[in-house]
């Protein structure tokens, strides 16, 4: 269960309150309006923004004073996802442990992108880029996933497939998933909650 | 593991802080008295503090204003002629060994120089226009390399955009260009000032007398003719306080902010005036003629020369040994200064910047340090613990690695730190092991690394005033040879033995410049 328990974060002048439990599993939709602070809560969990006060756990273990590098935690971010310098392949296999190139050729199949796995990140569309970011980050082994406006570059056929491979892949792993989204439509693909930032 | 790195980094950098501690300490404790505060106020010492400054912010000037024309020139007309060589030529004399230059100078603008009669009887090799002529042809080519560099990183939708908006020319030069070369050049220009500031073979070889002598000669003097240490110390301890502050400011004033993602995007062609082309074409030139005289005044010293079989075999084992310890001094050098940025990069990331700039300045601090107290301090104090006959060749590595690790930290650090602002926050998320880390950055940063691992072992290859303490008699290096010639007027075999170097010089860069196009 992660628990966010009067979490504050400052960013300027701005105080932002949270407080919300999430069942080991579920998959919550995270929406309200730019600048409410979506981004920054996940950014707080993954541990890339510090909290003012109050706490977040995972089965009863805080994670807030955790480093980055030790929380349970993989994120997509809304941009900067890949290395720009290295092949897709090599991105998409980064931070996975234990898959084989056959599972992830696999995964990439699923999403429409296996015959852009050798290529350059440079050379692949807004889209291609979001689905190789996402399909790394569904095949960590970390069992809290936080996605950030992960299917905003999509159109709409590919967001339906993407959605729907990120619901099965974290039904089928037990991830705790939260995720930012604009659109009202994936919340009901996700079989998610929503969570309504104000 | 990356505390474990930082840590390393760490020790790297307080080991280096030691070796400066030990020299110092060397020769405190060797004369048993500290500095010898009366100089300060010495007319001597005022002439050659005032003479260091003066020929450094000349030569600095000279070399950073006609830089820039020559800058443009390569950035405006892409397809000037023999342009790489030219580029790999500015590298070349920038490493150049100083005994080769002069070697060259000295034939070319000497007394029986093939120029001197052109230039009149007052013209005079020797003194303040010799040192700034010397420091202009080292530095000269490094400005150029580092604004040409600064230009092509200008991104190319600025020019588009400026075409879009019909900027004139001064707006071009305002808007686009200036901040460009603006971002870099306080570090270019104190860079500069504190090698010519800090010069001593340059000097030693064209100075003379207390009107042209900089700190570094004179502490070279102090201990070499008097054995004055308590003068050396306080010529040793204003040259590491003067410069020590320029350099502080330095690492204040730094930026990296045009290295940008896109630098690798191709140039946009900018449409010039025929006269402006002419006018481009002929700096370059003139550049051009400059850089190659002094070496190919080096050819009839060479045809001259005789070719024994003792002079092949001693060539022969110079250079073998050359190579060795430059290859050993790059490396190592290397090595440390990745380990070095470490916690640099650390500090930096966690927006602790005077941290930062102290950890730059400690691990740098050796390109300030006088060389010639370094090398004397612990060649005293190890004289009488170490069989320095023996384990000489062990002093002449690790000093020679101190002298080019801030050569090597230098030049990777704008890239390594880059790469934090680009992929930090990604690694970090990723929880990438140390060496899943050094990977990407490996690829990320492989060409500058290659290049500089090329510039530190050039550098290195060098040496003299190094191995002229701690070198052997039975084992010499090919600078050590050029020297040993030079000194006793064998000039034929000392141009054949420059020759030899020049050309291994020349084969290591056409090398190395092609693996870093390559990379």
């Amino acid at each position: 269960m992660l628990e966010i328990n009067q979490l504050v974060i400052k960013l300027g002048d701005n105080t932002l309150n949270y407080q919300r439990t999430i069942n080991t599993g579920e998959t919550v939709t995270l929406q309200g309006v730019s600048g409410v602070g979506k981004s920054s809560l996940l950014l707080c969990i993954a541990g890339f923004v510090k909290a003012s006060s109050g706490s977040i756990t995972f089965h009863g273990k805080d994670i807030a004073n955790m480093a980055c590098d030790n929380r349970p935690v993989a994120m997509l971010f809304q941009e900067s996802n890949l290395f720009e310098h290295i092949s897709v392949l090599k991105n998409a296999l980064l931070g996975t442990v234990q898959i084989t190139e056959e599972a992830l050729m696999e995964a990439a199949n699923a999403l429409n992108i296996s015959d852009q796995m050798h290529k350059m990140p440079t050379q692949l569309s807004g889209g291609q880029r979001q689905r190789v970011a996402l399909l790394r980050t569904l095949l960590r082994p970390e069992p809290i996933i936080l996605l950030d406006e992960p299917f905003a570059e999509l159109d709409n056929h590919t967001r339906e497939i993407s959605a729907s491979w990120v619901a099965n892949m974290a039904r089928e792993h037990n991830k705790t998933l939260l995720l930012v989204t604009h659109q009202n439509e994936d919340v009901e693909k996700l079989g998610a909650s929503n969570w309504v930032i104000k | 593991m990356t505390k474990l790195s930082n840590i390393t980094g760490l020790f790297f950098i307080l080991l280096i802080c030691i070796i400066t501690l030990l020299a110092f300490y060397g020769l405190i404790a060797f004369s048993g008295q500290g500095a010898d505060l009366a100089l300060l106020t010495d007319s001597y010492f005022h002439a050659i503090l005032l003479f260091s400054i003066k020929q450094a912010l000349l030569s600095t000037l000279l070399a950073t204003l006609l830089a820039w024309p020559i800058a443009r020139a390569l950035y405006y007309l892409p397809k000037l002629y023999f342009k790489p060589f030219f580029l790999s030529l500015t590298l070349l004399c920038f490493v150049l060994p100083t005994l080769v230059l002069i070697t060259g100078f000295v034939s070319l603008l000497g007394r029986s120089g093939y120029l001197s009669p052109l230039l009149g009887e007052q013209w005079n090799l020797y003194g303040l226009q010799g040192i700034i002529l010397a420091h202009l042809y080292l530095n000269l080519p490094f400005a150029i390399r580092a604004f040409y560099g600064q230009l092509q990183n200008i991104p190319n939708t600025s020019w588009i955009l400026a075409r879009q908006l019909k900027f004139s020319a001064w707006q071009k030069l305002t808007i686009i260009e200036w901040p460009a070369l603006s971002a870099n050049f306080a570090l270019i220009f104190g860079f500069i000032f504190i090698l010519c500031f800090n010069s001593f073979a340059v000097v030693l070889a064209l100075g003379g007398g207390p009107q042209s002598t900089t700190l570094e000669v004179a502490i070279y003097q102090a201990l070499k003719y008097d054995f004055n240490i308590g003068e050396a110390l306080t010529l040793a301890w204003s040259q590491l306080f003067i410069a020590g502050c320029f350099f502080m400011l330095l690492y204040r004033s730094n930026s990296v902010a045009w290295l940008a993602k896109d630098s690798h995007l191709g140039h946009w062609q900018n449409t010039h005036s025929t006269i402006s082309k002419i006018a481009y074409t002929l700096i370059y030139t003139i550049t051009f003629v400059f850089m190659l005289a002094p070496l190919f005044a080096l050819l009839p010293g060479v045809f001259a020369a005789s070719y024994t079989l003792t002079l092949f075999t001693s060539i022969s084992e110079a250079l073998l040994l050359t190579l060795l310890l430059g290859f050993s001094c790059a490396a190592i050098a290397m090595v440390i200064a990745y380990w070095v940025m470490l916690p640099i990069r650390q500090t930096l990331l966690a927006q602790q910047t005077q941290r930062a700039i102290i950890l730059q300045w400690l691990a740098n601090h050796s390109l300030i340090a006088p060389a010639m107290v370094l090398c004397v301090g612990l060649y005293i104090l190890f004289l009488p613990v170490i069989d320095l006959d023996r384990y000489g060749m062990v002093f002449v590595v690790t000093l020679n690695v101190l002298m080019v690790l801030p050569f090597a930290i230098q030049q990777i650090r704008a890239r390594l730190i880059q790469f934090d602002r680009d992929y930090a926050v990604l690694s970090a998320s990723l929880k990438l092991s140390f060496w899943q880390k050094f990977s990407i950055e490996w690829q990320y940063a492989k060409s500058i690394l290659v290049s500089t691992f090329a510039l530190v072992l050039l550098l290195a290859m060098g040496d003299v005033a190094i191995f002229s303490i701690f070198g052997s008699d039975h084992l010499k290096t090919l600078p050590w040879l050029i020297y040993q010639y030079a000194s006793s007027y064998r000039i034929n075999e000392a141009s054949a033995a420059s020759a030899v170097l020049l050309s291994i010089y020349v084969i290591l860069l056409l090398y190395l410049e092609r693996a870093k196009s390559n990379a």
